[in-house]
């Protein structure tokens, strides 16, 4: 085999504890996503005026951006949603744009992305049975009794779907770019990188985004 | 005829018995690479309506022009997600194969391989289908564009949910190469 290591691939283990790897590079850089995040959000609640600034004319603007998608996704009684889907878009946008700077992007890993379709999943389970209590159990014995498994299936397909959505587009990301460095090291990544990372990676937040509203939304009603 | 199906199997296999299990899964490594590229059909396929929905929809109505290619570029690059999975598949095959040097190497390992490539073949249906609902969305802003927002979103998330077909063959042929439940 010319050339490719097979560990420029994988996700480094700092440390781990019998074999299982507990703090690994995917981690750290989610910690370090987190941080930022936290520190900004400290930085421009501070500095709130009534006549906005540049930054939080940008902030205010992502803020619209996100109620305005809610607000026709979801229905505008449903905006407690509303710092969540942020909180998740603003989170994922930055985790899928570290490949820009060779980092591993944290959704490149499986544990990050299951971990989040879990969380929307817990969701989608909870609020529709706050919702609807016990017409939400009885839907999934909609339309026929007997199709009860075939609906139970589909509702546990949802996170692993939504997981490896993201996951397998952010390791065609690591993979690809990997290729391109090797092969053709010169002005190519630029385009591998708008492309795998900028587009990719924005649209992917995108999609998952709103594949969470929407499922949300569908169990509610 | 059970006869003929053994004298079949028994040829079938003596060659294959005869020759180094290492080169074995080298070859089915360089075959799964080849057959994972098949679902780029369906992405060729997809890419091809959308493209021909997008000269439609300039066609119907001209002002259009500049919104009409930006849907059919972001329709387009959707689209090629799946042909993206299988080109990522056939890359690990070639560079990266975790089956290549496994001591207990026999036909089980040839056949994950190769199993794992005719997986991503599945990719071949989202291809298609996200081709045409990008294509149906330019249809439908060429008539109405002021609706442009709502449809580029419902194209976006009928695409998403179009392509988990693919994402279960990702699935599929990643199990079989990294966490395979049939090697002991």
């Amino acid at each position: 085999m010319n050339g490719i290591d097979i560990t420029d691939m994988a996700i480094r283990n700092y440390i781990t504890i019998d074999g299982q790897p507990i703090i690994t590079n995917t981690v750290v850089t989610t910690w370090a996503i987190m941080a930022i995040l936290v520190a900004f959000s400290i930085f421009v609640v501070r500095g709130l005026k009534a006549v906005p600034g540049a930054l939080q004319l940008i902030v205010e603007l992502i803020l619209e951006g996100v109620h305005w998608l809610g607000d026709s996704t979801m229905g505008r009684d449903k905006r407690y949603f509303a710092p969540y889907m942020l909180a998740l878009a603003l989170y994922l946008a930055l985790a899928n744009l570290t490949g820009l700077v060779a980092v591993r992007q944290p959704t490149a890993d499986l544990n990050t992305t299951f971990a989040l379709s879990l969380m929307t999943f817990f969701m989608v389970q909870f609020f529709g049975f706050k919702a609807k209590k016990f017409g939400y159990v009885k839907g999934f014995f909609q339309p026929l009794p007997f199709l009860f498994p075939l609906n139970l299936i589909s509702e546990l397909a949802q996170p692993i779907s939504l997981s490896f959505r993201l996951f397998g587009n952010m390791l065609g990301s690591v993979v690809i770019m990997l290729m391109i460095y090797m092969f053709l090291p010169m002005l190519f990544p630029l385009v591998g990188h708008l492309y795998f990372d900028v587009f990719a990676g924005l649209i992917q937040t995108f999609i998952f985004v709103m594949l969470t509203m929407t499922y949300i939304t569908l169990a509610m009603e | 005829m059970y006869a003929v199906l053994r004298f079949i199997m028994d040829a079938g296999f003596d060659w294959l018995a005869e020759q180094d299990p290492q080169a074995l899964i080298l070859a089915g490594s360089a075959l799964a690479a080849g057959i994972a590229m098949l679902a780029r059909i369906g992405t060729g396929i997809g890419h091809g309506y959308t493209a021909g929905k997008a000269a439609e929809s300039t066609g119907t109505n001209p002002k259009m022009v500049r919104q009409s290619t930006f849907i059919m570029l972001l329709g387009q690059a959707i689209t090629e997600t799946s042909g993206i999975f299988s080109l990522v598949v056939a890359l690990i095959f070639l560079y990266a194969n975790p089956l290549v040097g496994l001591p207990e190497a026999g036909l089980v390992v040839v056949a994950s391989t190769l199993g794992a490539g005719i997986a991503m073949i599945a990719g071949f249906g989202p291809g298609v289908g996200q081709g045409y609902a990008a294509g149906k969305a330019l249809e439908a802003i060429s008539h109405r564009p002021s609706l442009q927002p709502p449809v580029v979103r419902t194209m976006l998330l009928g695409q998403a949910i179009s392509q988990t077909t693919g994402i279960y063959a990702l699935v599929i042929a990643l199990i079989l190469l990294y966490a395979n439940p049939l090697l002991y």
